[in-house]
Parts: C-alpha cells; sequence; structure tokens
C-alpha cells in the first residue's frame, strides 16, 4: 500500500471558498469549483508558452516546477467582483507568475525573480501587493495589478525557506531555520527566532498579527509572539506527523478582553488535520488537538490514501467549535465539506466511494442502483402508523393498554414452558411476587459494614470470630435477616448457611430463650423451609450421581489429559441446574440442598 | 445586493475580436466571458432596461485586435458605448425609443473607414414607435436609421413598419439589411457611403410560410432563411436588378437573361431559390461558416446541422439537449458558439464539432400545462445555504446557489429522458427543500393520454454528503389516491412531511419514524405514511408547519384546521376565509399564521392563533409568501390588478410593474415596507440566511444583516438584500418605489397606489375579541325593551344610558 504523503502539493483557496486550486508538482495547476465538485479548468503550459519569447521554448509542462502557489484578491471592496482574483505562482527556475483564473491565461510573468528559485508568496491585503521569497534570500515585493517589480531587499544570506506578511503588511517575517521579522517600510530587522532545526516549510501570521505560527520538518508547530522580546517560541503544538499546511483565526471571546482567542489548524503530511484552540496562549499550551481523519476501507484503496489537503477556518461561532471548510479525498476527485469541528470531539469523515473515473453524473446514476429505494403503491395508506384521528382522550388508552398487558403477563405465568429468569424479573416487576432485592439491599449493606460478608468462600474461622464477637442480640437479628435472606434466595445459600449454622452454635442457647420467650416463629420457619427443601435433595442426589457417571465417561473419551473436576465442584455444577429446574415448576422453594451438603458438612 | 438568475440566451452573444471573450446580453448588463475557461471575467453594467443588441467594433487591421469597443443597445431607450476590457462606458447616445435589435453596418465596411476618418457612423435599429397613442395600442414597431454620431435619430427614414419586433440581420460586410416580416423579407442595400439622406434600395422576397431567421451569404449574393415548419429556402442572386442599377459592381454571375427563374415567386428578384427540408420543426438558426462553404441551422429539436452549400449534403451535431436559439461565429474560425433555450451557451470547436465549455445560468421557466389551481410555484429555497431548487424542461431539478450565481447540480426527477421535440407527457407539480436542504419532495403527475394513464407520484430525495446531490428514497404512487397535490411540507426539524390533496385528505410521512435529524443513523430508510387526516372531505389547499413543529396548519379550502403532527389529533380550527386559501405561512416567532386566498375575492389574512381569529386582512392577490424565521415579520408579494393599480403618470415605464413586495410586521397591519417589481406572476420569496457576512465578518462589512431576502421574478432573475438596510434604496430590482423612512413613507407609498382598496380596518382590529364579554353588560339595548309600562321612570334609565354610551364611545376610541 502507498502511503500518502501531501507534502509536495501545492494547494490554494479562492478567498470566497468557491474554487479551489491544486497542483502535484507536474507543472499543471487545476482548478475545482467546491460547489459542483468538478474540474473547472486545467491550466498546464502557461508558463512554456509564454517564455517561450525569452528563448525558454518547448519545454513542456513537465519541465515547469511549480513551487509555491498563492490565490489573491485584488479588490477586497466588491468581493463578488469578477475578474479580480489572480493565481501567483512561483517556479523552480526563480520565475514568478499570476494567472487572472477566470480570464484562463496568465496576467503577469516576472522572469528569473529569485535565482535559484521562488520559495514562498505572501499577499498583503492592505498594501495590495505581494512579495516573494526565493532561495537566493531576496525579497521582492511586487504590484499585484501589472507584475512590477517594487522593491527588493535582502532578508538573509542563505535561502529563505518561507515568508509571510503580516495582514496590516507592516511585519514581514522570513525563515530559513531561523525566523527573522523586518519592518515593511524600511527593510530593518526587528526580531529574530530560532528553535527550528531544519528549514521552516510553512509559515503564517495570525489575523491580528500578533503571532506567527510555524512548521518544519519536525513534528510540531511552533507559535511565536511578535512584540516581545522573547526569543523563544511561546507555544508549542505536537502533531503526530510534520505538519505541511497551517491556517489561524482569531475570534472574540467578549469585550473584556481585547486579547483575542486563537483557533490553530494544521495539516499533517499524512492528510490528517489538527485543530487546537485556546483563549490566550496559557489556554492554548494545554489545549489538546481534535483531529479531523479520513476513514477508509484498506481494500478498496489500492493506490494513494484518500488524505485532507487543506482546509479553513471558516466562522467560530463559540470558543469551542468552529466550521472548517475541508478540501479531501483522493488528488484526482477532491470533495469540499463544511465541517462543524468541536473541541475535544474528534471527526472522522467517511470516505467517498464515487467511481473516480466516472463523471459525477454518472457515478451518482450508478449508486443509484445500489441504493435502497422503497417504493409505496396506492396503498400506502395501509401502513399508516396512526389511526385515523377520532376525539379521544389519550389517557384512556394507555390505561386500558397497561391493563391488558397485565393480563397477558398473568397467562405468561401460567405457561410453564417460558424461560424463568425473565418471568420472575416480569413477576417482580408486577408486584406479584415480592420485590426482595429492594428490601434486602440495605440490609445486606448494613451487614457488610458490620462486617459480615455473605460470599461463597469466606472462612469458616472468620465467621466464626465475628459470630463469636457478636452480642447475643445482635446475633438473634442478624439470624432473622440471614434467614429471609436465605428464604428469598437473594444469596446463595451456601454462604447464609454457614453463618446460619455457626449462629446457632453459638448463640443457640439465647436464641432458644429468645424464641420461648418472644414466641416468635423463627426456628420453626427455618426447620420448616430446611425440611421443605430436604425432598428435592434425593432425586437430586441421584441426578448428580449420574451426570458424574456420563462426565467421567467423557473424560475418559479426552486422553484423560483433564483432571476429573473436584467431585465438589461438580455437585455445586448440578446443583444450579437443578435450581433452575426447581424453579421451573414451584416458586416459593428454595435451594436446599446446598445447605444440606454444606450442614452435612457441619 | 446581489443579483442573478440571468438569462444568457435572449439575444445572440459576441466574441470579441482576439475570441478569448464571449460578451452575452444579460438581463440589464453585459456580461463577459472568457472562452478559455468558461467563467465571467466581467460585467457591462449601466442600462436600466433588458440590453437587447451587443456589437463588438471590429478590428480593422490585425494590430487592433486588442481594441475592445463595443455598442449596446437596450430597452431603456438607450444605446452605449463601452470599453469592456477595462470596463467602462465611454458615451450614451440616448434616443428615447426602446431598441429592439441593432446594427451598424459602417463597422464593417472597411473601405469607408480608411477613405474618411471623420465618418459618421449610422445604426439600424428596430424600435417601438409610441410617440402616438393609437400606435402604441397597436403596438407598432419600426425600423430606423440612427446617427450615432450626432447622436439622434434620422428624422424621416423609417424603412419598415410591423406589429412585432424583429432582428434586423446583416451581411457580414455590412453591405445589406434583412428584416423578415411574416411571409416576406425586405432587403435593403446599404450604399458604401451612408448619410442620413441616403434612401436605401429594398426588395421583397415571398414565401407562403411563415419565416423565422435570415442569414446572408459572406461573399456571393446567397440568402438562407428558416420558416415556421422547418424548411429551408436559399435564394441565390436575390437583387441582381434592383441592386445592380444602383451601383456597378455587382459580384454575382452575371445578369440572368431568361424568364425561368426556377422556384422564385411572383416577381421577386432571385435567381433561383431552392429549398432543404430536414428540421421537423421551426428553424431558429441559420448562419453561414465565414469562407460560406457550410449553412448552419439548427431549431427546436437540439440538433445542429451542417449544410455544404453547394451539395445541401448534411453533417450533425446531435444531443444537445434542448431547443437551439442562436449562432454566433468568432474571428478565430475554430471557435463558436450555440446559445440553447436552456439558458446554456455552448462554445464549439468547429471542424470537430465538439462541445468544449459550456456557460450555463439558470434555468429558465418554461411552459407546461397547467395542473393545479395551487399556488406551487415550483421554487424552493434552503435558506440556510443559499440554494435554490427550481424546475427545469427537462423533467429535473436544478439547484442553484444565490450568492455564487452558480448551478450546482441537477436532480433528475424523472427517469425518461426528455426531447425538446416530444409532447410533454410529464409534469413535475411542486419541488420542496426541507428547511436543512438534507431532504427533496417532488411531485410529478403523468398526464393523461386519452384518458388513461394519469398518474400521480410523490418522490422523497435525501441528500448524500455533499450539498446539492440527491438521491431517491421512496417512491409513492398515488399518494392521495388520484387526486393532486395541492402542497408539500417539511417538519422543521424531523423527518416528517405532509402532503395535502386536493382530493380531500393529507397525510404525514415519516422516515426512520419520525426521529430528530440528527441523529441519522441510516439516512436512506423509506419514507411511509404515519398519519391521514381530512376535514369534512374537503379539499385541503394549503399546509404549513409552524416553526417549532410542533403545530400542523392544513386549509380546508376556506378554514384553516391546525393538527398536532405526532398524534394526528385535530387541535382546533379556524375559520373563515371568503375564498379558498392557497398559502398558509407561520410568521416566525410570533402567534400568526398568514393566509393567502386566490379567486374573486383575493385575500391576504393574518391570524392569531391565542384566539383564534382574523388580526387583520386586505384584499390583495397575493402571489407569494415568505415568513422570516427568526422575526415576526413577512413578506407577501403582491400582483397589481391593472384596475387595481393606479396609474402614475409620472412614471412612464409604469405599466411594466406589476407586483409589490410588502413587508409586514405581523402584527401591524401597515407594511413597513414596500418595493414595486416587475414580472411578479410566477414569482417567489425568501428570507435567506446570510453567508457572505460570516465568511467575511473580519473584513469590511461591519454590521451586515443576518438575514437577507431573496425576490425571484417570473423569468427566474433574482435579487437578494437586506430588507431592513438602505441599501434596497438605491440599487433597484427593476425600479425601486422606496421610501427614505420605511415606516412613514411606506405607507404613504402604499396609500398612493391603493387608494381603492380595503381601508387597513383599525376599528377591526381591536374590536372583534373584547366583542364576547363586552355587549353583554351594555345595559341600554335592554333597558328600552318590553312593555313601556313595565319600563322604569326616565330618571332611572337616563343614567345608566348616559353611562353605556360613554362607554362605548372611549372603547371605539381607544
Amino acid at each position: 500500500m502507498v502511503s500518502t504523503n501531501i507534502r509536495d502539493l501545492l494547494t490554494a483557496f479562492s478567498p470566497s471558498l468557491d474554487y479551489f486550486a491544486i497542483s502535484s508538482g507536474d507543472g499543471r495547476v487545476k482548478i475545482w469549483d467546491t460547489l459542483k465538485g468538478q474540474v473547472q479548468t486545467e491550466f498546464a503550459d502557461i508558463a512554456s508558452t509564454d517564455v517561450s519569447l525569452l528563448s525558454k521554448a518547448e519545454r513542456g509542462h513537465l519541465s515547469v516546477d511549480y513551487t509555491c502557489m498563492k490565490w489573491i484578491t485584488l479588490d477586497r471592496k466588491k468581493k463578488r467582483k469578477l475578474g479580480s482574483s489572480l493565481l501567483v505562482l512561483g517556479t523552480g527556475s526563480g520565475d514568478v507568475l499570476a494567472l487572472d483564473v477566470a480570464a484562463g491565461q496568465p496576467k503577469w510573468i516576472v522572469s528569473d525573480c529569485h535565482p535559484g528559485g521562488a520559495t514562498s508568496i505572501s499577499f498583503s491585503a492592505s498594501e495590495s501587493s505581494v512579495y516573494t521569497a526565493g532561495a537566493d534570500g531576496m525579497v521582492c515585493k511586487i504590484d499585484p495589478q501589472t507584475g512590477n517589480l517594487l522593491g527588493k531587499f535582502k532578508a538573509s544570506s542563505k535561502a529563505i525557506s518561507s515568508m509571510c506578511v503580516s495582514p496590516d503588511g507592516k511585519i514581514l517575517a522570513t525563515a530559513a531555520s531561523q525566523l527573522k521579522t523586518f519592518n515593511c517600510s524600511d527593510h530593518r530587522k526587528i526580531q529574530k527566532f530560532s528553535g527550528h532545526p531544519g528549514s521552516v516549510r510553512c509559515m503564517i501570521f495570525t489575523d491580528d498579527g500578533k503571532y506567527i505560527l510555524s512548521a518544519s520538518g519536525e513534528r510540531y508547530v511552533a507559535l511565536w509572539r511578535t512584540g516581545s522580546g522573547k526569543k523563544q517560541s511561546v507555544c508549542v503544538f505536537a502533531m503526530e506527523h510534520p505538519a505541511v499546511y497551517l491556517h489561524a483565526k482569531c475570534f472574540e471571546k467578549g469585550e473584556a478582553d481585547d486579547n483575542d482567542g486563537l483557533y490553530v489548524l494544521a495539516i499533517s503530511e499524512t492528510g490528517i488535520c489538527y485543530t487546537w484552540c485556546g483563549q490566550n496562549v496559557e489556554e492554548l499550551r494545554t489545549a489538546k488537538p481534535t483531529k479531523v481523519s479520513l476513514s477508509y476501507d484498506d481494500k478498496k484503496h489500492r493506490g494513494a490514501l484518500p488524505a485532507i489537503f487543506a482546509a479553513q477556518l471558516q466562522v467560530i461561532p463559540k470558543p469551542t467549535s468552529a466550521n472548517v471548510y475541508l478540501a479531501y479525498g483522493l488528488l484526482v476527485k477532491p470533495s469540499f465539506q463544511k465541517v462543524l469541528v468541536e473541541a475535544g470531539n474528534d471527526v472522522e469523515l467517511s470516505s467517498f466511494q464515487d467511481g473516480v473515473l466516472f463523471p459525477a453524473s454518472q457515478s451518482i446514476k450508478s449508486k443509484k442502483g445500489m441504493d435502497r429505494v422503497t417504493a409505496l403503491d396506492r396503498a400506502n395508506v395501509e401502513d399508516a402508523l396512526l389511526p385515523v384521528p377520532k376525539v379521544s382522550d389519550v389517557h384512556v388508552d394507555l390505561d386500558s393498554r397497561s391493563q391488558a398487558e397485565s393480563l397477558e403477563f398473568k397467562d405468561d405465568m401460567v405457561d410453564v414452558e417460558t424461560p424463568t429468569t425473565s418471568m420472575e424479573t416480569r413477576l417482580r416487576q408486577l408486584r406479584i411476587l415480592p420485590n426482595d432485592g429492594d428490601i434486602i439491599k440495605p440490609v445486606i449493606e448494613s451487614l457488610t459494614s458490620k462486617g459480615i460478608q455473605l460470599e461463597d468462600n469466606f472462612p469458616q474461622k472468620k465467621i466464626r470470630a465475628s459470630v463469636l464477637s457478636m452480642e447475643p442480640s445482635n446475633a438473634y437479628k442478624l439470624l432473622e435477616t440471614l434467614v429471609s435472606i436465605w428464604q428469598s434466595r437473594s444469596h446463595s445459600g451456601k454462604s447464609v448457611l454457614a453463618w446460619i449454622s455457626w449462629i446457632l452454635v453459638i448463640h443457640g442457647h439465647y436464641i432458644v430463650a429468645q424464641e420461648k420467650s418472644e414466641k416468635t416463629q423463627l426456628l420453626s420457619t427455618l426447620l420448616k423451609t430446611t425440611k421443605s427443601r430436604e425432598v428435592a435433595v434425593q432425586p437430586l442426589l441421584q441426578l448428580s450421581g449420574r451426570l458424574q457417571l456420563v462426565t467421567a465417561q467423557f473424560d475418559k473419551d479426552s486422553l484423560k489429559n483433564n483432571h476429573v473436576a473436584s467431585p465438589d465442584d461438580q455437585v455445586e455444577d448440578e446443583d444450579d441446574d437443578d435450581d433452575e429446574d426447581v424453579d421451573e415448576r414451584i416458586y416459593g422453594q428454595e435451594d436446599d440442598e446446598s445447605d444440606l451438603s454444606s450442614d452435612d458438612e457441619k | 445586493m446581489i443579483r442573478g438568475g440571468r438569462n444568457y440566451v435572449s439575444s445572440p452573444p459576441v466574441f470579441s475580436n482576439d475570441s478569448k471573450r464571449l460578451l452575452v446580453c444579460a438581463g440589464n448588463s453585459v456580461a463577459v466571458f472568457s472562452t478559455d475557461t468558461g467563467l465571467q471575467v466581467a460585467s457591462l453594467d449601466g442600462h436600466a432596461a433588458l440590453v437587447t443588441a451587443v456589437i463588438v467594433v471590429p478590428a480593422s487591421t490585425p494590430g487592433s485586435k486588442i481594441l475592445c469597443f463595443c455598442w449596446t443597445a437596450s430597452l431603456d431607450g438607450t444605446i452605449r458605448y463601452w470599453d469592456f476590457a477595462v470596463p467602462e462606458m465611454i458615451r450614451s447616445v440616448d434616443i428615447k425609443l426602446p431598441v429592439h435589435s441593432m446594427v451598424i453596418p459602417s463597422l464593417f465596411n472597411h473601405l469607408v473607414e480608411k477613405s474618411e476618418k471623420a465618418v459618421k457612423s449610422f445604426a439600424y435599429i428596430c424600435v417601438e414607435a409610441k410617440e402616438e397613442a393609437e400606435d402604441r395600442a397597436k403596438g407598432l414597431f419600426q425600423v430606423r436609421k440612427c446617427n450615432l454620431t450626432d447622436a439622434r435619430l434620422v428624422g424621416g427614414a423609417v424603412l419598415a413598419e410591423m406589429k412585432k419586433p424583429e432582428i434586423i440581420t446583416m451581411s457580414s460586410c455590412g453591405e445589406l439589411l434583412g428584416v423578415r416580416r411574416k411571409r416576406k423579407l425586405d432587403i435593403w442595400k446599404v450604399p458604401s457611403t451612408d448619410s442620413g439622406r441616403t434612401v436605401l434600395k429594398k426588395i421583397t422576397l415571398h414565401h407562403t410560410k411563415a419565416l423565422t431567421v435570415i442569414a446572408f451569404h459572406p461573399t456571393e449574393r446567397i440568402l438562407a432563411a428558416g420558416d415556421a415548419t422547418g424548411r429551408i429556402m436559399i435564394w441565390r442572386g436575390f437583387g441582381n436588378k434592383t441592386f445592380a442599377m444602383a451601383n456597378g459592381h455587382v459580384n454575382g454571375s452575371s445578369m440572368i437573361t431568361d424568364e425561368e427563374n426556377p422556384g422564385v415567386r411572383g416577381s421577386d428578384d432571385a435567381e433561383s431559390c431552392t429549398t432543404w427540408h430536414w428540421h421537423p420543426a421551426q428553424v431558429n438558426l441559420l448562419s453561414f461558416s465565414s469562407d460560406g462553404a457550410y449553412l448552419l441551422s439548427g431549431g427546436k429539436e437540439g440538433v445542429l446541422v451542417v449544410w455544404q452549400v453547394d451539395t445541401g449534403k448534411k453533417k450533425f451535431l446531435p444531443r444537445i439537449g434542448s431547443p437551439l436559439l442562436h449562432f454566433t461565429d468568432s474571428p478565430d474560425p475554430s471557435f463558436s458558439s450555440i446559445s440553447c433555450a436552456d439558458n446554456q451557451i455552448h462554445l464549439v470547436r468547429r471542424p470537430s464539432m465538439e462541445i468544449l465549455k459550456s456557460i450555463s445560468g439558470i434555468k429558465l421557466p418554461y411552459s407546461h400545462p397547467e395542473i393545479s389551481k395551487g399556488m406551487s410555484s415550483g421554487v424552493s429555497f434552503d435558506q440556510n445555504a443559499g440554494l435554490v431548487a427550481l424546475r427545469t424542461e427537462s423533467y429535473a431539478v436544478q439547484l442553484y446557489s444565490l450568492f455564487d450565481d452558480r448551478g450546482i447540480s441537477e436532480v433528475q426527477v424523472y427517469e425518461r429522458n426528455h426531447q425538446p421535440v416530444d409532447e410533454v407527457t410529464i409534469v413535475v407539480t411542486s419541488v420542496v427543500l426541507s428547511l436543512d436542504g438534507s431532504m427533496l419532495c417532488t411531485s410529478e403527475v403523468r398526464l393523461p393520454e386519452d384518458g388513461l394513464g394519469h398518474l400521480v407520484c410523490l418522490k422523497f430525495w435525501f441528500s448524500k454528503s455533499k450539498a446539492g446531490d440527491f438521491s431517491l428514497s421512496t417512491i409513492v404512487y398515488e399518494p392521495h389516491r388520484d387526486a393532486g397535490i395541492s402542497a408539500i411540507v417539511f417538519h422543521p426539524n424531523r423527518r416528517m412531511a405532509v402532503s395535502s390533496s386536493f382530493g380531500g385528505d393529507f397525510k404525514i410521512w415519516t422516515s426512520n419514524s419520525g426521529v430528530p435529524m440528527k441523529e441519522e443513523s441510516q439516512p436512506n430508510s423509506g419514507w411511509i405514511c404515519h398519519a391521514v387526516g381530512s376535514y369534512k372531505k374537503k379539499p385541503m389547499t394549503a399546509a404549513a408547519f409552524s416553526p417549532d413543529g410542533s403545530v400542523l396548519a392544513v386549509a380546508a379550502e376556506t378554514v384553516i384546521t391546525l393538527w398536532d403532527p405526532d398524534k394526528n389529533l385535530l387541535v382546533a380550527v379556524i375559520g373563515e376565509a371568503i375564498m379558498p386559501i392557497v398559502a398558509l405561512s407561520f410568521v416566525g416567532n410570533s402567534d400568526h399564521l398568514v393566509s393567502a386566498s386566490w379567486g374573486s375575492k383575493p385575500q391576504l389574512a393574518v391570524w392569531s392563533l391565542l384566539n383564534l381569529s382574523t388580526c387583520w386582512s386586505y384584499r390583495l392577490h397575493v402571489e407569494a409568501i415568505a415568513s422570516s424565521p427568526d422575526s415576526s415579520s413577512f413578506a407577501a408579494l403582491v400582483l397589481l390588478s391593472d384596475s387595481g393599480g393606479v396609474y402614475d403618470p409620472n412614471e412612464k415605464s409604469h405599466k411594466t410593474v406589476d407586483g409589490l413586495i410588502l413587508l409586514f410586521n405581523s402584527a401591524e397591519p401597515n407594511p413597513v415596507a414596500v418595493w414595486s417589481v416587475k414580472k411578479a406572476k410566477g414569482g417567489a420569496l425568501a428570507f435567506i440566511r446570510n453567508q457572505s457576512s460570516d465568511e467575511e465578518s473580519s473584513s469590511d462589512q461591519q454590521q451586515a444583516a443576518q438575514t437577507l431576502f431573496a425576490y425571484m421574478n417570473a423569468d427566474h432573475e433574482y435579487v437578494l438584500f437586506d430588507p431592513h438596510g438602505t441599501e434596497a434604496e438605491e440599487l433597484s430590482v427593476t425600479r425601486w418605489k422606496s421610501q427614505s423612512s420605511p415606516e412613514e413613507s411606506g405607507q404613504v407609498g402604499y396609500a398612493s397606489l391603493y387608494g381603492e382598496l380595503l381601508p387597513p380596518i383599525p376599528s377591526r382590529k381591536h374590536t372583534p375579541w373584547s366583542v364576547p364579554s363586552f355587549p353583554t353588560e351594555r345595559p341600554w339595548e335592554t333597558i328600552f325593551s318590553g312593555p313601556s309600562h313595565n319600563l322604569p321612570p326616565l330618571t332611572l334609565l337616563c343614567g345608566p344610558f348616559l353611562e353605556a354610551l360613554f362607554e362605548k364611545r372611549t372603547a371605539v376610541e381607544e
């Protein structure tokens, strides 16, 4: 599988986001219509045809390598004004050219502007001038209307890898590996920032011009403050892959604070979009990235993986969420979508399976075949969910319905074959069975708080110790609750019976006395339940014996590797089975074989 | 203020001299497109009415090819001269008569330009003569000559008069002019040195059928004309006698001596006339190629035919898909353009006949058999995305972006291809987009053939990832038995829709059993009928959901029934309008409901939901209603009937204004603002959430309005503006009759135009609800009843009687 790397891709949105220019380094520029999702125009051979006057003719589009691209609009006042948007391109041979996108022809070309190659283009809207930087370390100022060179100065002795101008057009920042800011009017150096080990690939100013964001080959984006004397980055945003595309937008958080919040967007080499937001730098420092990624099926994409190519932050309605306009998908057919990104919620865009090679209309047709289309005929009313309206009270309806339901439940109870669990719970819900669990739960909680734990493998010694430490009266009360627990079978008989037997052993006298004086029937009820459960024990034991035989046969067959399960466990297993049997037949009967066995143990 | 939706095919387009640009008459302006990309590059704005002709000044020398000057003529009575590269207007010639067609032969006559530099250029124009009242009644149109240099009409030089405006056709070198007049052709020869006095020589050719289009051969004296039945006549050597006498050098063949002129009728001055017949219907375009070897023709069937002039052999460019209207050659011989009736201009590469680029505008309205008497105009707006969905002639729905003035996509509603020549068998009756634009509902009617096969079909579509990309979810055949659908509305925030029918019931349809739209687990689950409701078996004529979706209002002819859509319970009934209601709308966040009824007594009424009665009403014929989602205002598009409109003598173009947009605050019967518009019949209104403001909120727009108001007229031209801003005053859809202070003069404008309408009825507005409690306490009605001997003494009666009078007076006055 080919992994996508969008590092060498040049992308630019038109200022009103209705077109998107993309160039993949083969000298062709494709303009996509973002509304229709179709190619509007393809520019190839622009430079070669027009530069032909300068004896560089017939080179073909492959020899032109664009290194940077910027879409600018000339007059901001009338943004719907036609014919005022230019696509400014820099080439590896050092030319800078501007394409009038609407007219489809080059507007101007500055040849050999930067010997060694132009590397970066920036546009200052307030001054309406284009700045370019190149490998020769020069920064050129160009009039976007005519293409005249307005000014030129040497910003660095080394090659400039990236350059940008602040929105107010006063400060210019260049970067190789070191960032430098200049005053645009007198070309005086203002500041120097260092920190990036490699050359900076991408750099932008924030809207208010107070910060610079830069990204180089490392896996982070650095934020620098322009006003202060600090030479270190203010804040660093970590990413999983190096960033190739940056965008930032300020948002107002309130009247009181003049420092606006900042929303930062970065796209990594692998085509994943990261966003951070914060009310201030401190918050940004701790902000976690929110990712927008594409989900794709590994099997379906043999070639390049779909990726997010470019993104533009649009409106920030709330400090925590932003509208992001994305260009994503495959290079041959990008899709465009506006996504609402909320901080903390990663977005996964579903990758489309549209046939890429088909024109849009055809792929829709083929999809239509796959989609399920419901067809309703003349009798569509028969499916109507609601009856034809009548004037009736809704509550009456509900009552009668619930009555009907309860009747049904009673029928269920007669029916033996229904599964016990559901029936029991339903009976409990309907209050036909006493809902013991609810009552006993607090009791159990109180018991556990006293150190009495009704667990199956609670050591006998501990039980004995705790029973010994009890006051006789407390022990009697405990006995009462334990008997009720046992009867209600809210806990397994084994553990409860252990406690009961120990209480009877230790506090037997007191209990007998209590029984006589209070004339309670505790012991007799205990006896009764034990008796009633005893009846079931004999057939159960028989059954368990048979099962034991059968399982023994199985074990023999299976290479005798497995140890025969300990008889104890087996008995228990069978007990469980039998419990269920009993449950199915008679309600109110409890599992007593376990208590008998435990009794026997004593 | 955004305008768009212009018609690009009203007049033939023109190429610039370097063939890089195409000048297209688009409404009140001329749009300049790049032929390389098909994108609009510039716009020539300035004309106040439809631009009918544009002529690029040709380049006489190869070096002047970059010159970009053009003349335009418009119905506003001006002819203007532009530099379209900049673009700016250089000169304007006001001739005060609407120009329907214009040619300037002297521009193409290169010989003249070389000889005299101060030559006067004359334009031949087809104008509407309206000086005399009786002429106007007849609708007389004249072909006249206009001196462009002196900016005046040449007096007395009326070349022809006719009943309908006709296009003047000119030969490529500007020597000959032709105008068709029903079954005749008038042809004039323009002298090489033209002056105001020169009388043009004229010949007339006759045919038995109504002629539709003419073309002159570029070099030889050959004339081609198409007629209404699809025949193409080729006259060769016409006017040899007449024109030869006037002018010495005739480049045609020598004078024919024999009397046999095959095919030529009567005493027409032509050598021969041959007929070619391929087109099954009317021929709309005819054009000779620049070398004269080929003749191109096209018509309603949407096939471009290339005839070899000498042999009559044919080649075809089929499947253009829409009737062809105009054909324009460019100076570059490899390029030409075809204008189609579906508002598309195709740029065609010539020898290979392939379409390179298409310039497409909004789909134009088309004529179709009227199915229902409801108000569904086939236009639906997506308020959030600023989209509009329109029916197209090819059984499809076009989604058009209002902000970008571009088509986004087309949804083919009916699965059969549309052939322009075929008889119409399917009518898409309504198109409705849901509030968030994710769902679309269409209804179509298959017309019966010999009384059989009538079928109503309702289709639900859902949108996939991209806006405007819809696929079919559910088809419902005969949703209301045989009855037609009067209205379809979507629930504002759930997957629920209501269709009401003339058959006396309405049905609530749900998908995913009406779960909120946000939780779309499976977007493509089918729609099913959720409930059926009816009220006294009356036809259900309109429907509306309240903004929160809790109340459904369905109009059963004259009464409005309110339903709980979930439980399908009738909540209340509001009555009673005078005529059947055709449209309903809840007003944003107020307690009011607006209804419009048509018929002999049309009415616009506002109902209060709190006390279930009328608040106020007007007797107006309302074409469309739109209510703002987040305020208590609504707008109504009102048609001015001929008697209703008070003629304003100051406005000469008054008769073209046939509609008003009234913006109301629902509580007040006085309109907040009034705008007058043209072509209101079939128009549509909507409030659209402003997109442009939030995209560039940081830029110079400090106070952009949240909601914009969209008006689309019958020709699908639209305008977007801020209803509360001042912007609308200076700019106009056609001619805004707006006021400086909306509150005050809004009423003035109203009163001036509606002297005879029902008064706003202030008393009716206040009294009706207090009436039930009020009159019972009025004693004086009962005091005097009964035999006189039972009456209390007058001294006792006097007090309460006077009191009652006082009470009544104050009640009325407040």
